[in-house]
This record gives C-alpha cells, structure tokens and sequence, in this order.
C-alpha cells in the first residue's frame, strides 16, 4: 500500500464510530419504517408501542426498535419486521404490538393473522422476501433501503457505504470513474434523458475549473416520489454519488433542489450532510487527499417547467425559473454560467454501486439489450402501490400485474399514465412494452381503472401543463390554453365536430414550436387519447355521453327500485337534500336539485344508486 | 369626470367597429404562401413617431433572442419618487415585524443558498411574503426588488397577501384524481359556499389546490393547515369543514 492509500485509510477509519452502529447483522432488532406514507398511516404511534411494550417487559437491552426507511410497499403501511428472522407485518397498529412482542420476539414464532396475506392464495406469507410485491424487483440502488437506520452515518458506513468513494480517492483516476459511469449505460430523468457519464465528460470539457454538480429530487411531476424515497432512507447514498461525481469532474459546489413539502427528504438529507461535515467527508481536504466538496439544499415547491434542466439552473440562481435556448447546453455553462452536471437522486445513488461492482455488473442486471436498474413509483387504483426497482426492459404489465398485483377486485385495467403530465397514457393492450423506453423522464406510473374519463384525464393533465408553463414560447402558452378549453368544452357536453382534429393539430404544433421538456411534451397526454381512445372523444362530442361515468355535466344519479330496500341512508347523507322516500320503501333522487356529489352512491350498502350517461340509457324514472 | 368623458368617448367611438382580432384556432386569417411574419414598429399616424417606448420587454423574453434595442431617451421626462411609491405601497400591508426575517437572511448570506428557498421560509414565517420582509431582504442581499418580486409571482405557491385562518389543499396529482379528488374539492367547495378556489367571504377558509404530496397510497388526500387526511371522501370532506366551524365557534 502507497503511503497516500495509507493517508485516506487512516482518515476514513478515523470517520466511522463503531460502537455509534445500530443495525448490526444478525441482532434483534424491530424495525419500523418511518418514512413518509408509513408515518402517515401511523408508524409513529407503533414506533412508542414497541419501544413501551419493550420497556415494560425489561426487554429494551436486548431488542432495539430502529427506524427505517422506505421498504417499498407504501399501500401496506405501516409496515414493521422483526430481524433477524426477517417476519414481516404489514399495516401494523399499535393494539396489535403486545401480541408481536409477546409471540415473535419473545416466543420465536409469528402471529398468523396478522401477517401478509397472499393475493392469490389468501395463504399468510411470513418472510419479506415471499411477499409478491418484493419478489419481483432486482433492488440496487435501493439495496439498503428500509434496512438501515438513514439517520446514523454509522449505519451506512457499516453497509459499505462510501467505500467506493474511498477507493476512488486512493486509485486517484478521475478518468476511470468516469469511464465506468459511461459504460455501465446509466442515465438520467432530467432534461433530455441521457447519459450520465458523457455528461460529466463533456462538462471536463468546458473551459471553465469552476464547476458545478447539481442534483434534483423536485420531482415536479404528481405520482412521483423515487427521489423522495431514495432521500429518506438512504441519503448517504445520493451525498456519495455527488462527491464521486465532485471527484470525477473536480467541481467544489454542489446543489441539492428538494421539495418543500417532502420536509422528511429534507430534513434526512440536512442530518446528513451536517454528520458528514463533522466527520470530514465534506469541506475542506476530504480525508486528506486534496479534494474540496461541500453540498448546498435547496429547498422550493415544485415545479414542473423545472424538469427541463435550463429552468432548473435558472431556478436555483433564484431566477424565474424560465428555460434558455441551447446551445451552450448545462455542461458547458450552467450553474452561474460554469460547467454543470445535473442528474435525478436516484441516479447519483446508482453511482456508488457502480464505481465498487464495475460497470459490467450493473449494464448486465438489465434485460435484453437495456442496462441498469430503473425505479418507478407505483400508485393509482391498484393493489400493491409503492416503490419499485426491476430491471431496465421490464415490460410495463410485469411491473403493473406481478408486482403491483393488478387493478383493485371488481375493476378492469384500463390504462396505465407514465410519467406525470409529459408523459403517455397507455392503454390496457399495450402493456407488453420495456418500461424504461416509455417513462424516459419520469418515475411515475399511475394505473388507471374503469372509473377514469380518458378525456376529463387528459384535461387534467393538460391543466397542470397549461398552470405550470412558463409563457416564453408562444405555441405552448396559447397552445395549451387553447387545447384546455377546447377539452373543457368536451367534458361539460358541448364538444363540436372538429373539434379532435383541432385538438391534434394544436398539440402537434406546441410539441414542434417550443424550447423545453415541458412545451415539447405537454401535448403527450392528449394526443396519446386521441389516438389509442378516440371513441371516449366521439362519446362526448357526438352522443354526450361520458361512458366511464365521470363528467358531470353529461351524468345523472337515480336509484334502482330493484335494488333499494329503504334503509334510508342516502337520505340522510345527502347535502343537497333531494331524496324521498319512506322506511323500507325504494327511494327517489329529484335530479333537478342533485349536485352530482356522489356521497349517495359511496354510502348505499345496497349498490342500488346508479350513475347514467347519454340520452340513449334512459335515466330510471322510478316513482315512489 | 372629464376624463372619464374622454375615455369613454373613445370607448364609444369604437363600438361600431368590426373587431381586430380572430378567434383563433376556429378563425384564421389567411396568410401569403410563403409568411413567416415580420416583426416591426407600429408607427403612430397622428404623431409619425414610434409607438414603441423601448420598454425592452420584447428584448428580454424572445425566445431566441433576436431582438435587439439600441434606443436614446428622446423626451425630458419628470423622475418619478420612487420612494414616495414604496412608501405608499409598505404604508398599505400594515406594520410587519421584521424580527423573524434575521435568522432567515443571515442563513442565507452564510450559505448562500437560493432565492427561492428563502421565499419560501420568509412565507413559512409570516403565512405570505410581506412587501416589507421583501424589501428588507433586497436592501441586505443586494438583489433586485423587482427580481424578487418576478421570482415570487412565478407560482401561484408564493402568497403576497395573507391567508384565511384555515388552509384547506386538496391534492391535484393524478393519483388523487383517479381516486375521486375532484368530487372532494366539489365536495369542499359546496361546504364553504365559494365557486372556486379562494378565500370564503368571511376570511375563515382559503381552499386552494396542492401538487402531489407524494402520499399516494391512501389517495385522495386533503391537507388541512399542516395535518394530512388521506382517504378522502365527499362525506368526510363535509364532515372536516363542520368540524373546523366548530373548533373555531363559527356556525
């Protein structure tokens, strides 16, 4: 060993405190997850359950209670397992924990009836790693998360964590970190999704020796939160990523942008860095090998125009965060018109794993001729939401029936919406795609059932696009404004002929005339209905009719006699006050006064209200 | 009043007139076979002279920035008080203290983060950003008031006057809208008595929409101040309002 490998061991060692470690291998502990959609179902409550039950029972030297991150399946939380046998407990309330204390910790076997249950064979599934929604999934870049504790730096050093970074310090070959990001093939969401390895080489390029490395977890698309989860339960791994790639391109600064409302990321990722200030793995001289690197957060509310990297820079300069025309692209001149790299949390997390099992290991964990892992968050009507990590040339219907477990029971899948706003709508048929050609610049995957208007979807959409444009190109500002209303117009019955051929024309168009990701993409949702429902647009235009049943102006609430056996509960509830009808005899909606709200049919234990569309199906007349 | 007259007389006097503009897309005019549109200054017929007040908007925001304007003040025009104006503008919003606004500024000259994350806490800290903070903190930082100010009106997330008592987001991502958020912002909207997101008459609930929360699962959720309520329903969203009347004695 070199007398400066010797340095940097002898500077790393120094970092990690052993005895600081709480997730050992092979110890007992009960591990929480406490991030974001868990804590929301509850798992601080189950968190003090444990830790009392514990003490009361004079258990607490031998059993710890830690909180973890993300585990993946946020529909089941609060999720709780018991290591190191590996039980796991989802939707765990804390009435339920002085049975797990007593049975599985104390009595080594688990509680039957409230484990997991298989979808299919309703059969109780012990182990996390039987549980179909984990089964599927080749978990790299969220290898430790829901494993450690992501807010003890100790934690992750004991799991390996900046490791790589240390023998990347001592190899002291900038160019091979690079070249091992360029071969494995990893890429980026943000901007234009590209390589993350030619970016940093052509950012060596630039003139400039300032530098810059920008990571964004703003997310500014709905249904997405793979950054978000990668922040909370495994930061180490994103602040590890940026100094290798501080390391490779020899930049000083780097930017995080977080969400506002993602307060847990935020506050992670801040405990974080401060450990790693105090421990030297940031500032001046890292472990004594010459390298400078601290980290900024940038904490804002999301926005969508700042998926497109321009925005972004402009945004984190505290500029209106407005996209520029390129050349000269962000590697070039970026961040405070110096060389920058910008890339998506996860994709800095990835980074690590790379540089240590080489860029071999990670190209060959995809399918076919795709490299690399990809994260999806997963969520909208379907069994099993959450985050996913599957091989890159995963078909999208592996990804949405095997591991999220399909549409809810009693629903039909009708399509599948990726990635958010500027993405596709996809429809049932055509799940058969790799996933990672679709959903280019986005986590999310939302499923959709019979219950979704395509059109009103597409309105929807295209209102957030429309809300969140930044004006500067006139073919997305007029547009999409233009577009919206016409798809208002369809949505409250009073579509004309034409109107699909104007709506194709328009968004055509704005996705040619525009300088950004956004403008170029904001017509995405709408074409893509166009094309794959174009029976949902004929419907409304030419028969008023919405056959999922969702606008209101083209809907009518009535009651089957059949079916109603008087319970009067509808009456009751309704705020409106416009159903009639006496005790144990059917009821009747007066649909001159209904509001459409929906709380009849949502209560009726009968199923007996019925929501009808077009003037072909007569509304029920029914008189009492 | 004589200057209503005039005004109103040119209002009139255009009554009769055809409209300029053509709705597009439905309308269109029909345009040379080869136009790729020219820009250039309308010249004003009554006075020959140049319409355009080299404002250099069209220089800042073309979007290929083309434009170029090279201009000389050709008139002796009176400076206006610009501090008179602040003055006026400050006097409007009340007295604000601007205590809560040190650790936030000094944060920020310490570690330089961007503008706006410090928009956001100065909001975090007052419910809005107050004309006053923002002067203050374009006095200590040395940008722009007007840079400020384009930075805070770019979202509709920045508030520049302050909220209702209550803070009801419903959640617009598609998750939440597959799962039923627009019957439970009809739902909300019916409780408080208001059309659209707003303020409600007697400045007890602002109703206002809120991007994906990232809190997918339980969809469709419903943020009230800062607690979230997820599996939302139009009942429940009926039930919240009440129970906000309650705690709050309003009936």
């Amino acid at each position: 060993m070199s007398e400066r490998a010797d340095r940097i061991e002898a500077a790393f060692a120094h970092v990690f405190h052993p005895s600081m470690v709480s997730a050992r291998e092979g110890e007992q502990e009960v591990r929480v997850c406490a991030a974001t959609t868990c804590a929301g179902s509850g798992a601080g409550a189950v968190r003090d359950a444990f830790r009392d039950e514990l003490t009361r029972r004079g258990l607490q030297q031998e059993w710890r209670v830690v909180e973890t991150g993300c585990r993946g399946s946020c529909d089941q939380g609060p999720i709780v397992s018991v290591e190191p046998a590996g039980v796991f407990y989802p939707r765990v309330s804390p009435a339920s924990v002085p049975r797990i204390v007593a049975e599985t910790l104390v009595g080594g076997r688990p509680v039957e009836d409230l484990l997991y249950r298989h979808p299919d064979t309703g059969r109780p599934v012990a182990r996390a790693a039987d549980v179909p929604f984990l089964l599927g999934q080749r978990r790299l870049v969220l290898a430790l998360a829901g494993r450690i504790d992501p807010a003890s730096i100790d934690d992750a050093i004991a799991h390996e964590r900046y490791r790589a970074f240390v023998e990347a310090l001592i190899a002291d070959e900038p160019d091979d970190v690079i070249d091992a990001v360029e071969e494995s093939g990893l890429r980026t969401r943000v901007g234009d999704p590209g390589s993350v390895g030619s970016r940093w080489r052509r950012a060596l390029d630039g003139t400039h020796d300032e530098r810059f490395v920008v990571c964004t977890a703003d997310e500014g698309d709905p249904g997405a939160f793979a950054d978000r989860t990668v922040l909370e339960s495994d930061p180490h791994a994103v602040i590890e990523g940026m100094l290798l790639a501080a390391f490779a391109i020899g930049a000083r600064h780097g930017v995080v942008r977080v969400r506002r409302d993602h307060a847990a990321a935020g506050e992670r990722l801040r405990g974080a860095l401060v450990e790693c200030r105090e421990r030297g793995l940031l500032g001046r001289d890292i472990l004594g090998a010459g390298l400078s690197f601290d980290i900024e957060i940038d904490a804002a509310e999301r926005m969508l125009v700042c998926a497109d990297e321009t925005a972004l820079i402009a945004s984190l300069e505290g500029r209106r965060a407005v996209p520029r025309i390129r050349p000269p692209a962000p590697t070039e001149a970026g961040f405070r018109g110096r060389p920058t790299v910008v890339s998506d949390a996860v994709a800095y997390a990835a980074v690590p794993w790379i540089v240590r099992n080489g860029a071999a290991a990670y190209a060959a964990a995809g399918l076919h001729e795709h490299t690399g892992t990809r994260v999806f968050s997963l969520s909208g009507q379907v069994r099993n939401g959450g985050v996913v990590e599957v091989p890159a040339g995963t078909s999208l219907r592996r990804v949405v029936e095997d591991i999220g477990g399909g549409a809810r029971p009693g629903r039909r899948l009708k399509a599948v919406q990726i990635g958010g706003p500027l993405g596709v709508c996809l429809p049932a048929t055509a799940l058969e795609a790799p996933i990672d050609d679709l959903a280019a610049g986005s986590s999310s995957l939302v499923v959709l059932d019979d219950r979704t208007c395509m059109v009103d979807l597409a309105r929807h959409l295209l209102s957030i696009s429309q809300r969140e444009g930044c004006g500067t190109c006139v073919p997305c500002r007029l547009g999409t404004k233009r577009s919206l209303e016409i798809l208002e117009r369809i949505v409250d019955g009073r579509g004309r002929d034409g109107d699909m051929e104007l709506l194709a024309e328009l968004g055509t168009y704005c996705s040619q005339g525009t300088l950004c990701v956004l403008g170029g993409n904001a017509s995405n949702p709408v074409l893509g209905t166009l094309r794959d429902f174009a029976d949902e647009y004929e419907a409304h235009i030419t028969e008023r009719r919405c056959p999922a049943g969702v606008c209101r102006a083209l809907i009518t609430y009535s009651i089957d006699p059949e079916a109603c056996t008087g319970c009067t509960l509808c009456a009751q509830r309704c705020p409106a006050a416009v159903i009639s009808g006496r005790e144990g005899q059917p009821h009747v909606i007066d649909v001159s006064g209904c509001t459409k709200c929906d709380i009849c049919r949502q209560v009726c234990p009968d199923g007996a209200v019925r929501v009808r569309s077009g003037v072909s199906q007569a509304v029920a007349p029914g008189t009492a | 009043m004589l200057g209503i007259l005039k005004a109103l007389r040119t209002t009139v006097s255009h009554l009769p007139r055809k409209p300029l503009t053509v709705q597009y897309p439905e309308v269109r005019e029909e345009l040379p076979e080869r136009s790729r549109g020219l820009f250039k200054v309308v010249v004003d017929v009554t006075t020959e002279e140049a319409r355009c007040r080299a404002c250099t908007l069209c220089e800042t925001n073309c979007p290929v920035q083309v434009i170029r304007v090279d201009y000389r003040n050709k008139y002796d025009l009176p400076a206006v008080d610009q501090a008179a104006l602040a003055r006026d503008r400050l006097a409007e919003q009340g007295a604000v203290d601007l205590s809560p606004l040190r650790p936030i500024i000094d944060g920020h000259l310490e570690s330089g983060t961007g503008l706006n994350a410090v928009l956001q806490r100065v909001q975090d800290a007052y419910g809005y950003l107050p004309r006053a903070a923002l002067q203050q903190l374009s006095l200590e930082t040395g940008t722009s008031l007007s840079q400020i100010y384009g930075t805070a009106s770019f979202s509709d997330r920045f508030r520049l006057a302050p909220p209702a008592a209550h803070i009801i987001s419903v959640c617009r991502g598609t998750t939440c809208y597959a799962a039923g958020a627009p019957l439970v912002a009809q739902a909300l909207r019916e409780a408080l008595g208001i059309d659209a997101d707003g303020t409600t008459a007697d400045g007890f609930v602002t109703l206002q929409s809120v991007d994906c929360l990232g809190v997918c699962g339980p969809a469709p959720v419903v943020r009230v101040d800062d607690r979230v309520h997820v599996a939302m329903t139009p009942e429940r969203a009926h039930a919240l309002v009440q129970e906000l009347r309650v705690a709050e004695g309003v009936t």
